[in-house]
């Protein structure tokens, strides 16, 4: 489909084997963070006692990171603050973005995800190593298991936690790209039924419209939170 | 409006904070969140497990019985994954 294509914008940037041009994926990449970027400033740069509306939204926004990083991962996951903040503001622009129409949805793609996901992973599994040294291994075998099965057990567990960075990055992926398809299917309906039987599936994308948005916001807090719980796994060993 | 009587009234709003800490809306939106997370779970184990088998028997020229095995322990892996956010969200009702 039109709108999930990656083209090159620009000339073409080639470093070895690499493929480095700018696309029209690193354009709307660049503008979610950009527009981050705009947002927050202008959000704390006044730092009235009153709060403006724009401060109120980035307060609302920073109080509802740092209560999930609190409930989720306790006090000890307090200096991870910023990147979960920058983690969730990204993910929540581009899938917010990627609703105006003639857009690009970034997430959509699952390389984006992908990388995101895997780096995750990576950092969360070097926290644990460095906090725990080899005794984070020990998540890998839960307690009070017999011996018999503590082979079988281990190998489930391990399969477990490599299934990590997979389920995160497909999730986000996966409702993104599904919500916009659905679009697409319901947009055309409208056009191939005319102007008589065109105003049901017309309906339906105006309340499809409003479901993504929702879905958008969730997709972005649930790839948040679960950063969270795979880093209370790493600091805090109690399996 | 004196100093004492913003001071009263700050700890007040502190105080309602605090207890209304987990609210409706706020526990719906993490159903909801914990419900996006029980298929992608299920699905990611089987996938891995599947890869898994498949490294496993081009190292080792076993066509096809590492792939059988890894993919039914990634069964279990995602449905031991899925009783676990299942019993987070027990947990938090």
């Amino acid at each position: 489909m039109h709108q999930f294509q990656v083209y090159r914008l620009g000339p073409e940037i080639k470093l070895g084997n690499v493929d480095l041009s700018f696309t029209n994926s690193s354009l709307f990449m660049l503008i979610s963070a950009l527009s981050i970027c705009i947002f927050l400033y202008f959000g704390s740069k006044k730092k009235g006692i009153i709060p403006s509306r724009l401060q109120l939204v980035a307060e609302i926004f920073y109080n509802f990171i740092a209560k999930m990083i609190s409930d989720t991962a306790g006090s000890k996951a307090k200096p991870y603050f910023p990147f979960i903040f920058t983690l969730f503001m990204f993910v929540l622009l581009c899938n917010m973005v990627g609703m105006l129409p003639y857009s690009f949805t970034v997430t959509s793609h699952i390389i984006v995800t992908l990388v995101m996901a895997v780096f995750i992973f990576i950092a969360v599994t070097i926290i644990g190593f460095v906090k725990h040294g080899l005794k984070y291994l020990s998540i890998f075998v839960p307690k009070g298991v017999p011996v018999v099965l503590l082979p079988l057990i281990t190998v489930i567990e391990i399969i477990s936690y490599l299934s990590r960075p997979v389920s995160l990055s497909v999730r986000l992926f996966a409702n993104m790209m599904a919500g916009h398809t659905m679009l697409k299917v319901f947009g055309s309906f409208v056009i191939s039924l005319g102007l008589l039987g065109g105003w049901l599936p017309l309906s339906f994308s105006v309340a499809l419209t409003g479901l993504e948005i929702l879905v958008a916001f969730l997709q972005a807090y649930v790839f948040a939170i679960l950063t969270c719980i795979y880093l209370n796994d790493a600091l805090n060993l109690h399996h | 409006m004196d100093n004492k009587d913003f001071k009263t009234r700050l700890k007040i709003a502190k105080e309602k904070i605090l207890k209304n800490n987990s609210n409706d809306e706020d526990k719906r939106g993490h159903f909801m969140g914990s419900a996006f997370r029980l298929g992608s779970e299920l699905v990611a184990a089987v996938v891995v497990g599947t890869i898994i088998g498949f490294i496993l028997d081009n190292w080792f020229d076993t066509k096809p019985w590492f792939i059988i095995t890894f993919f039914f322990l990634g069964v279990i892996a995602g449905i031991v994954n899925v009783i676990r956010v299942a019993n987070n969200m027990q947990k938090k009702d």
